[in-house]
């Protein structure tokens, strides 16, 4: 096995990690730090392209803009945390269901 | 990047920087700054593309490739009626006033950016920066609702990322180069294109997720109820048709659906299209609030567009940029006026409205205007996009999603006829008894958009040579 397909494995590890700590969790801070581990699965591939094919100046690059845009996704995504737990205080997904039609 | 179009992008983000510094202590400049800037965009778009020597050439000298001069006027278009709208909705207390217009601008400025990149990772990052304006957009009023709405964008569009990224790392080891241009190269080319088909099949599904289409809708009808009235509006008018459909339909350009080269790929996505049209339509028969019905139709619409997409033939593209751009004009007109009625009268719930047609006569006319262009009536410019769309399937032998397609516009029909029975005619009851029409402001952007609708259908063939020179372009 080369290094290129453990990778490969890794990243789908991680992946899958992450959605079965989104499946599990009720709470939506422990479902968006699965949303995390899933994206972070999906920069290693990024980074895994840019090592085979030589190019990891690219991947740099790219992963590094990606980092910027990932913490500001988040910074909005917790802040909306932090709005729904105070309005509605708390932090059950279970509990979102206002909006039915 | 197209350069002659920078400056669409740059001019609302400087915009968007100036209003909280200038406008801290007076919120009408923030009005006036905000419109300012977005009526001088379309006054020169209309420079660009409306002189009578651009119109006697048949538009040859427009620059790039027409199409994203077209969606740079129609987000241009949408935002100033939304932020005019604004203008006289907001209220005079809000505290973030200034934020709100400085997001709409910088959501401007993100989906200049998305329309006129060339290349996939730049488009990544533009969507994404229009994914984090649209979450603080839709929570401007603070309501249980629009964070709800709001969590729940959050929570799909997320992981819609992370394929779109996985989808750039795999063109990346295939393709070498993320530029729309190598892809189309590659694609004019006879060499078997499996891993890359298999790369745009992940990003393809990023953006499939992040405009709505059907088993990945869940979001689409929370976010649009639970949004801000105008917020609605912008969103389903232009934000998510912006962030995902265009992006669908440019992949099925440059991965040329129609010489067959990834016949799997469009055959899926003619599928979801096709389901997006019927679940939309059937769902929206059974809605008792008058935005969520609007949003169940968008998603049906949506459809529409994505069914085209999925065909890929020059004729299909054509509809399918059309019907988009229509989509943007009437859907605007219906959220603008359930947020009048939800002004007026206090609700959206469409059992408590009744009889609004004597006291709301410009809401309930430019409702009509708008909902028979969605459903294809004849003279208006929803017919003729239907028609090239169902003109292009039936030519490609698809004739069973043709007949589909014709019989769900008239489900389209149906449910917007019991939405205008419900809500405008008839009885008045208890809660539009007290309801007067909005003021005259809160209505020009919905009457311009009407007549936008109207002129479009009776002058479709100047507009048609327009499309037909986009189409062109883009695929040849």
């Amino acid at each position: 096995m080369n290094i290129f397909s453990l990778d490969w494995y890794l990243i789908a590890l991680l992946v899958f990690t992450g959605f079965y700590c989104m499946l599990a969790s009720r709470s939506i801070v422990r479902q968006l730090i699965g949303l995390e581990i899933i994206s972070k699965g999906a920069m290693l591939t990024v980074i895994s392209a840019g090592a085979l094919t030589n190019n990891l100046v690219f991947a740099q690059a790219l992963i590094i803009t990606m980092i910027v845009i990932e913490v500001v996704v988040v910074a909005a995504g917790l802040a909306l945390l932090v709005k729904n737990f105070r309005i509605n205080g708390s932090t059950d997904i279970w509990k979102l269901n206002s909006l039915k039609g | 990047m197209d350069k002659g179009l920078l400056s669409y992008i740059l001019i609302p983000l400087l915009s968007a920087i100036i209003i909280p510094f200038a406008a801290r202590n007076r919120p009408r400049l923030a009005d006036l700054l905000a419109n300012a800037t977005l009526v001088a965009g379309l006054a020169n778009l209309a420079w660009l593309a409306l002189r009578p020597s651009v119109i006697s050439g048949g538009f040859a000298d427009i620059p790039g490739d027409g199409l994203s001069l077209l969606l740079v006027a129609t987000v241009y278009l949408v935002a100033l009626c939304v932020t005019f709208f604004s203008a006289w909705f907001v209220k005079e207390g809000m505290p973030n006033r200034q934020a709100y217009y400085s997001l709409i601008l910088v959501s401007v400025a993100a989906m200049c950016g998305v329309i006129t990149t060339s290349d996939f990772f730049t488009l990544y990052v533009f969507v994404e920066v229009l994914a984090v304006t649209s979450f603080a957009l839709i929570t401007t009023d603070e309501s249980a609702g629009g964070i709800e709405g709001a969590l729940k964008y959050f929570f799909l569009t997320f992981p819609a990322s992370a394929l779109i990224i996985a989808g750039i790392a795999v063109l990346m080891i295939t393709l070498g180069s993320l530029s729309y241009e190598n892809l189309h190269i590659f694609m004019s080319s006879d060499i078997p294109s499996g891993p890359i088909t298999f790369g745009v099949a992940l990003m393809l599904l990023g953006f499939v997720i992040k405009s709505g289409v059907v088993p990945f809708h869940t979001w689409t009808p929370d976010a649009y109820q639970g949004a801000y009235a105008p917020v609605s509006a912008y969103l389903a008018g232009i934000v998510t048709k912006i962030s995902g459909v265009y992006a669908i339909i440019r992949i099925a350009t440059l991965m040329r659906f129609f010489d067959g080269r990834a016949q799997a790929l469009s055959g899926i996505l003619m599928f979801l299209g096709m389901l997006s049209i019927a679940v939309g339509a059937l769902a929206a028969l059974r809605q008792k609030d008058l935005k969520r019905m609007l949003a169940f139709s968008s998603i049906s619409q949506l459809g529409y567009i994505v069914l085209a997409a999925g065909l890929g033939t020059p004729l299909a593209i054509m509809g399918a940029i059309f019907h988009l751009f229509n989509h943007a004009t009437f859907k605007t007109v219906l959220f603008l006026n359930s947020a009048s009625i939800e002004k007026s009268s206090g609700t959206t719930d469409m059992d408590k409205l009744g009889g609004l047609e004597h006291s709301m006569p410009w809401t309930s006319w430019t409702s009509i205007v708008a909902l028979l262009s969605t459903a294809g009536v004849p003279p208006l410019s929803g017919f003729w996009s239907k028609l090239l769309i169902i003109l292009a399937l039936w030519e490609s032998g698809l004739k069973v999603y043709a007949i589909l397609a014709l019989l769900f516009s008239i489900v389209t029909l149906a449910y917007f006829m019991m939405m205008q029975k419900k809500v405008f005619f008839g009885k008045k009851t208890p809660a539009s008894e007290n309801s007067p029409e909005v003021s005259a402001p809160l209505l020009a952007p919905a009457v311009l958009m009407s007549a936008l609708i109207v002129a479009l259908g009776l002058l479709f063939p100047y507009f048609f040579s327009y499309v037909r020179m986009v189409a062109e372009r883009i695929i040849l």
